[in-house]
């Protein structure tokens, strides 16, 4: 009966999945029932009464008169500005945008890195600039819901080196040959790719069921729906965008997850509290003392959403965003990670007794 | 390999206490040994010890295996119940089971399955709406189901009545207990596991009082029970201990002929319990 290395690596993310299964699992599809449902109660009843209907029409009013709400997205960034118009915001590089102007419509696509454009030729009738402009509202879906994964995985971080040591079944999991390097790196993979994974591919799910009732509430409205609404998707896009943003993301956010691995493998009580209460003790302390907020611009940086820390930049690839952040800071960041992660090790190995 | 455990000075310190205070002792293949002590002797720690679950000083082996640096490789020959009721309690039987099939070169589902069937235990139950016995049954089918060369059992009844520790300990020997397998159990209630036991060590405030095989007992040690005049002359002998009885003393005696003894009442070997608080106690 010999146990191979893979099916040993399932099992142990099985467990963790088993035990945070309302969470991990349940969570997000009950939200994106319920959002889903919503949606298309909004688009029988009333096709614009909700929110969600009422973005969707933004949008594509916006659309007839060539204000993409795309470039609601803030790029404080001179590299996108052409050179003629260096005081202008590239809020309104729209205006000099022409319908078959090839360069101008790169200068438009935030991510421009990865783009594909085959819809401009296909479809001529339609200005390409617009192309994308419903990626964002779709972005933003993700966003919300990595956002309530990200929750979701701060409270298990917490819990997960503490809850068992506390009903005491650690001796029971310690009987089994697995070694704490093993054991900790599964729950930093579950929190770090995981977790993320299945609250991107929910929301993909729930994205598609928006696109759909999108197709139908404008349908209803005397509209095509494949010109209005699925000509301004790059799905392409929106899946490099999802899953690669996430992906940046998780190399910032590594350290406050091994932050959280390291308090719940330390506490004797409430992990919560001793994550936090240092943390804010340094800063305090900083401020006193040094008059300095180093710590507070190091920890704010790692935070989800702060990324980097100046611009409030969701879960997707922004190309110009992503050039300018600090790769030293993001280093750092991964050095101590893996600094939380030995300590985590060793806490578990020998200080496990509550 | 000669020994399945060897330790030599063996020490653990927590601040000024030493809970484990050099110990020496070697465990022989196919024994059952019953670790006795007093609460807060060291047993628990002793068996951390050897379990890699604990910092410790001086040398060990365990199957051949440090267990300070090969802990986890350790634990595929090695099984054991540190506490009653320690199993995952948001867990089902059978996600229980299937973690252990995954995880575990040993374990044997089949094996588990047939000892879960005799039992009230539902697959797809809960562990948190087990009985306690039950999930005792569970945890040992759990542990009966892997292939293990020892088994270290601290305290694997506590808590249960009297009918699940008989039938535990019935199960232990009856089903899994065989010359390729070593165990270690410490428990208080030494009588019951009494006559399973092949060799028994005391320990008391880290250090090792005694370490013999039952064999041994019986050979070196020997139980006066006298009565009336002979209870005084009997208590005159240098003696390990000694507990008042009906109308007189029971005395233990070490390294005494049986035949001087046998004039001043009933001879017989001491039980593992009674030899106990004789070499803790003293006089009583």
């Amino acid at each position: 009966m010999a146990s191979t290395a893979s099916l040993r690596r399932f099992t142990l993310l099985q467990k963790e999945i088993q035990e945070y299964k309302l969470s991990f699992v349940w969570t997000p599809v009950i939200v994106a029932v319920v959002l889903t449902l919503l949606m298309f109660a909004s688009v029988l009843v009333a096709g614009r009464i909700s929110a969600m209907g009422d973005t969707i029409l933004e949008v594509i009013m916006a659309e007839k008169t060539n204000v993409s709400p795309t470039i609601t997205i803030n790029i404080d960034d001179t590299e996108i500005t052409s050179g003629d118009s260096p005081a202008a915001e590239p809020v309104y590089e729209v205006e000099v945008a022409s319908a078959d102007d090839a360069p101008s419509e790169e200068d438009w696509n935030f991510s421009r890195s990865w783009r594909f454009e085959p819809e401009k030729r296909d479809k001529p009738d339609y200005e390409s600039s617009e192309v994308g402009s419903l990626n964002p509202v779709l972005n933003v879906i993700n966003g919300f819901f990595l956002l309530l994964g990200i929750w979701v995985t701060t409270s298990y971080l917490l819990g997960s080196l503490y809850n068992d040591r506390k009903d005491r079944s650690i001796l029971f999991w310690k009987s089994m040959p697995v070694s704490e390097w093993e054991e900790v790196l599964t729950r930093f993979i579950v929190a770090l790719v995981v977790v993320p994974a299945l609250y991107i591919g929910v929301s993909m799910l729930l994205q598609l069921s928006f696109v759909l009732l999108a197709m139908l509430m404008v349908w209803r409205m005397d509209m095509d729906p494949f010109v209005t609404v699925l000509a301004n998707i790059r799905f392409g896009d929106l899946l490099l965008d999802q899953v690669g943003g996430w992906l940046m993301t998780a190399l910032w956010v590594a350290p406050v997850y091994g932050w959280f691995l390291l308090a719940s493998a330390w506490a004797k009580r409430a992990p919560f509290i001793v994550a936090v209460a240092p943390v804010i003790g340094i800063m305090l302390l900083e401020g006193f003392l040094l008059g300095t907020d180093y710590v507070y611009a190091a920890v704010i940086s790692h935070i989800p959403h702060y990324v980097g820390g100046e611009s409030v930049v969701g879960f997707y690839i922004n190309g110009v965003f992503w050039q300018e952040v600090d790769l030293f800071s993001m280093f750092c960041g991964l050095v101590f990670a893996a600094i939380t992660l030995i300590g985590s090790i060793y806490l578990r190995r020998y200080r496990f007794d509550i | 390999m000669d020994h399945i455990v060897e330790a030599k000075g063996l020490t653990r310190k927590f601040g000024d206490l030493n809970a484990v205070d050099h110990v020496d002792f070697t465990i022989p293949p196919g024994a059952v040994l019953g670790l006795i002590g007093p609460n807060g002797a060291g047993k628990t720690t002793l068996l951390r010890a050897l379990l890699g679950l604990t910092e410790y000083r001086g040398e060990l082996n365990v199957l051949g295996n440090s267990p300070r640096t090969q802990r986890s490789r350790l634990m595929e020959e090695v099984c054991f119940i540190a506490d009653t009721a320690v199993l995952p309690r948001w867990m089902r039987v059978e996600q229980l089971l299937d973690y252990a099939s995954g995880i575990h070169p040993r374990f044997d589902r089949s094996i588990a399955l047939s000892y879960l069937k005799d039992t009230d235990v539902r697959l797809n139950g809960r562990i948190k709406n087990l009985s306690k016995g039950m999930m005792v049954q569970v945890h040992l089918a759990l542990v009966m189901a892997i292939d293990a060369r020892l088994l270290i059992l601290d305290e694997p009844t506590l808590g249960l009545d009297i009918l699940f520790r008989k039938r535990f300990f019935e199960q232990l020997i009856s089903d899994y207990f065989d010359q390729e397998r070593t165990i270690i159990i410490s428990t208080h209630q030494v009588d019951e596991v009494q006559h399973i036991l092949t060799d028994v060590m005391f320990l008391n405030r880290g250090k090792k009082i005694l370490q013999r095989s039952m064999l041994e007992i019986e050979e070196q040690f020997v139980q006066l029970n006298a009565v009336g005049d002979s209870a005084a002359k009997a208590q005159g002998i240098p003696h390990l201990g000694s507990q008042s009885i009906l109308g007189g003393k029971a005395v233990i005696y070490e390294g005494i002929e049986r035949e001087s003894l046998a004039p001043l009442g009933e001879l017989r070997t001491p039980s593992v319990a009674d030899l106990f608080v004789a070499m803790m106690g003293g006089d009583k």
